[in-house]
């Protein structure tokens, strides 16, 4: 058992070893991308500078505190595509029967398919979050505490994406509706709970993660609480396991690219 | 013993239907009808160790289907399957290890690494240590020839190289059955060839059970003892290469070529497919008439030259399709 | 007659079955308006204040307008694809069709964004009506005069999107270039009105595509006087010339190099 989430593990870190390696044979473009998706991202400081320039506050956040939301938001996203770009694009493959090559393999089909690609420019994605907290709030622990929520949010951010994209294996137009999920769910990642009252709220937490991916963990950074700590590393395993049985209930249904051919 | 052990096995696609018109489109949303297309139906077959089995038909026979059930990426309705005692559907991964596919036109290399580092990728795969995956990639390199190309990106080989290093990227793992979905499709004659030859090879050499299939008449002729022909999910044929021959090739193509003018009388068992200035072709049944009465009715006395041959087995295979695909569906 | 019904059945159903599409793609386009009501209900927070000269209704449906824009009218999908024909070497055989390539990309450009954005905008006006009341001061007249200043600024949009996609004559990938451009467009122009800026900004940021493309357009909409309307023409046939001449003498040096190298 063990040896072979050992070697699972080898796979998927040689997978995405590669994808770098394929992405870096233009170093040019390689840097540019990296360099300029950091700025493209710095670009919503001059947002944040306006409005708390407005009133010294919104939603309970200051300057601080917005940009260690912004830093943790920019980092989950960055590392849920560096290492699992695929799993954004799950319907694709699903629809189109691309699922072939994995199956035959004796590994996870989800983890080998959903490392198979890298986003480079999500290099810069990562590593801005990483700088913002290092310029606006650093500390040791805090950092420590940053990365581990990066991680847990990676996840959660992954297996949401995970979860609607399998509903392909379903429904045809899927597609599109997690595809719009998923840019929902990155765009509240950037602006304060605070702002949103009643209903709202209660979706953010329940129905779209986000709350558990980047609004707690920056409580929790603000001031600690093993509680919660707890609770978002439970709930990031326990939506990942469920996101990947789900993957499996509907991998049974699928059809390889054999349906394409019959409609032709 | 058996390498493959396949029992009443079928596979069902439901395939969305929509009535025609406005009044469909919306009657499709609350009670969406759908056509069950049977793919693969209720199929049975077996293969020994260490042979080389063409499954053939016609484009939507049912051939795809089957190696994706017997591979374990598609689950089958019903009957069971059975690859090196292993059920595919439930023991995906264990079967995995045992198993090579190579599904033409599929590529699986990484474009971008040498053909080395990719074995060595697919080496981790299946869980090889270093040191065993370097040996086989050696044992490969000389099997397949690589040597000259091993450390050259895989995008900068030509094709017939890149064919040999996905070939020998399925066989890393050294499987003992090996699935080989339309191998040969895209390639241009010589390195054609060069697939057969390796196929070859393998089976010889290593002892690898081949599952083939193939649109390629030559594929088939020059590989297999043994060929499934499958028409509309079911298999209409299941016979050795030899007797397939014997039995349908009571068609001989006679071509003379004579000095001077003549023509052949009208007879029974004869059909003129062409003459010209003494230039003579003709199928004969064997049935209906032995090849010497036929050869008896020419003038041979003014023969330059003559050819009789056997009808090509692409010929052949198509005429089952016909035949036996009517009978099938009756 | 019969055939034509057929025909007018077939074209609803294509239709149809785009719509049911489209309509799914509006759940991202809400999404980001309520981000905004909520932001700027937060920052109100006395519903009678001015925040740079805009009331809380203003401001809001500023924001539905330019938002409308960004998504009703995103020329990304034409930039990429004159990125990836010029990368690719495809447009050597454009080059040779009896038209001129980039005024037939920007032709396509026209046609998606003038089917997509009307439905773009029912929506947003729907959503706005529902969720933030009319806005003040709207009349269908000044609506009419702001639509002129609308279509230039889309348009100019578009061809500047496409001269940043003529950078792929030179270098591998543009795309970061678009994101730049982008980010300025959005973060100056679409999420504030620049009189939120500093006052000393705001003359720069006139010199700045981000006045004739999103600016320019969501003001007159939302505070319209003829005066302002007459300012921003004037600057937005002076940007698309510009813009347009920019575009041909980089499209030219383009092309040569092109058939210097040979594709």
């Amino acid at each position: 058992m063990l040896t072979a989430v050992k070697n699972q593990i080898r796979v998927c870190l040689l997978s995405v070893k590669y994808n770098i390696m394929r992405e870096m044979l233009n170093k040019v473009t390689f840097l540019t991308n990296i360099g300029f998706m950091m700025l493209n991202n710095a670009a919503f400081i001059i947002q944040w500078i306006i409005l708390l320039h407005i009133r010294k506050e919104v939603g309970g956040y200051a300057m601080r505190d917005v940009m260690l939301l912004w830093g943790l938001a920019a980092s989950c996203f960055g590392l849920s595509h560096i290492f699992f770009a695929r799993a954004f694009s799950l319907p694709e493959l699903i629809i189109n029967g691309k699922l072939d090559s994995w199956l035959v393999q004796p590994k996870n089909v989800l983890f080998s398919v959903i490392t198979s690609s890298t986003d480079t420019s999500a290099i810069g994605d990562f590593l801005y979050g990483i700088l913002l907290i290092c310029i606006f709030c650093f500390s040791f622990g805090r950092l420590l505490l940053f990365l581990f929520f990066t991680v847990t949010g990676a996840m959660i951010l992954t297996a949401y994406a995970i979860l609607l994209g399998s509903l392909s294996f379903w429904f045809v137009r899927a597609d599109i509706f997690g595809n719009n999920m998923v840019n929902s769910m990155i765009s509240f990642a950037t602006y304060p709970d605070g702002i949103f009252k009643g209903t709202a709220r209660l979706l953010l937490y329940y129905v779209i993660p986000v709350g558990i991916e980047i609004y707690l963990p920056v409580q929790i950074m603000r001031s600690f609480d093993v509680i919660g700590l707890l609770f978002v590393t439970g709930y990031a395993v326990l939506l990942f396991a469920a996101a990947t049985a789900f993957f499996y209930r509907g991998l049974k249904r699928y059809t390889s690219s054999n349906l394409m051919a019959a409609r032709m | 013993m058996k390498a493959i052990e396949v029992e009443g096995l079928s596979k069902t696609f439901r395939v969305k239907q929509k009535e025609r018109g406005m009044g469909g489109s919306i009657r499709a949303i609350f009670h969406p009808r759908t056509e069950e297309i049977r793919a693969v139906d209720s199929v049975s077959f077996h293969v020994e160790e260490g042979e080389i089995l063409a499954f053939i038909g016609p484009n939507g026979a049912g051939k795809s289907t089957t190696i994706k059930m017997l591979t374990g990426i598609l689950c089958p309705d019903s009957g069971s399957a059975r690859v090196l005692g292993i059920d595919p559907s439930k023991k995906r991964k264990q079967l995995a290890y045992e198993i090579g596919t190579v599904f033409g036109q599929k590529e699986q290399l990484w474009t971008h690494l040498t053909p080395n580092d990719n074995f060595r990728f697919f080496g981790a795969i299946y869980d090889m240590s270093d040191a065993e995956t370097d040996r086989r990639i050696g044992e490969l390199a000389d099997i397949f020839d690589l040597g000259a190309f091993i450390n050259t990106p895989v995008r900068s080989l030509s094709l017939g190289q890149r064919i040999r290093c996905e070939f020998a990227a399925s066989l890393i793992h050294s499987p003992k059955v090996l699935f080989l979905d339309e191998p040969t499709i895209g390639l241009d004659p010589v390195v054609k060839e060069n697939v057969r030859s390796l196929i070859k090879t393998m089976n010889r050499q290593l002892h690898t059970t081949v599952f083939l299939t193939s649109h390629d008449i030559g594929d088939i002729e020059k590989l297999c003892r043994r060929i499934i022909i499958v028409n509309n999910g079911r298999i209409v044929m299941d016979d050795s290469m030899e007797h397939v021959k014997y039995h349908y090739l009571n068609q001989k193509t006679v071509e003379v070529r004579l000095h001077g003018e003549m023509s052949l009388p009208p007879m029974q068992g004869i059909t003129i497919l062409k003459e010209k200035e003494g230039h003579i072709r003709f199928e004969v049944d064997t049935a209906v008439m032995k090849i010497s009465d036929a050869l008896r009715s020419l003038n041979l006395e003014n023969m330059e030259d003559i050819n009789i041959s056997n009808i090509p087995l692409e010929n052949i295979i198509t005429a089952i399709y016909q035949t036996e695909g009517k009978e099938a569906a009756s | 007659m019969k055939k034509y019904a057929t025909i007018y059945r077939a074209v609803l159903m294509e239709t149809l079955q785009y719509a049911a599409n489209v309509l799914m793609g509006f759940i991202s386009f809400f999404i980001i308006i309520f981000v905004f009501i909520c932001l700027w209900n937060y920052m109100y927070d006395e519903p009678a204040s001015l925040i740079a000269g805009y009331t809380k209704e203003q401001m809001i449906w500023y924001v539905i307008i330019t938002e409308t824009l960004w998504f009703g009218a995103r020329p990304a999908v034409m930039a990429r694809q004159a990125a990836s024909d010029i990368r690719s070497g495809n447009i050597a055989y454009q080059v040779n069709k009896p038209y001129y390539y980039p005024l037939y990309i920007l032709s396509r450009f026209t046609g998606e964004w003038s089917i997509q954005l009307p439905m773009y905008a029912a929506f947003a006006a729907l959503a706005g009506g529902i969720l933030v009341g009319s806005l003040p001061g709207f009349h269908p007249v000044t609506f009419l005069a702001a639509l002129p200043c609308v279509v230039l600024g889309i348009t100019i949009n578009g061809v500047f999107k496409l001269n940043i996609s003529l950078i792929s004559f030179w270098i591998e990938d543009s795309t970061p270039f678009q994101w730049l451009y982008d980010k300025l467009i959005l973060v100056v122009g679409t999420l504030f009105p620049i009189e939120i800026f500093p006052k000393a900004l705001q003359p720069f940021f006139k010199l700045t595509p981000i006045y004739t493309v999103c600016y320019g357009p969501a003001k007159l909409l939302v505070d319209f006087s003829t005066e302002k309307c007459l300012e921003i023409l004037l600057a937005q046939l002076v940007y698309l010339a510009a813009g347009c001449a920019l575009m041909a003498f980089v499209y030219g040096k383009g092309v040569r190099k092109l058939h210097v190298n040979g594709g």
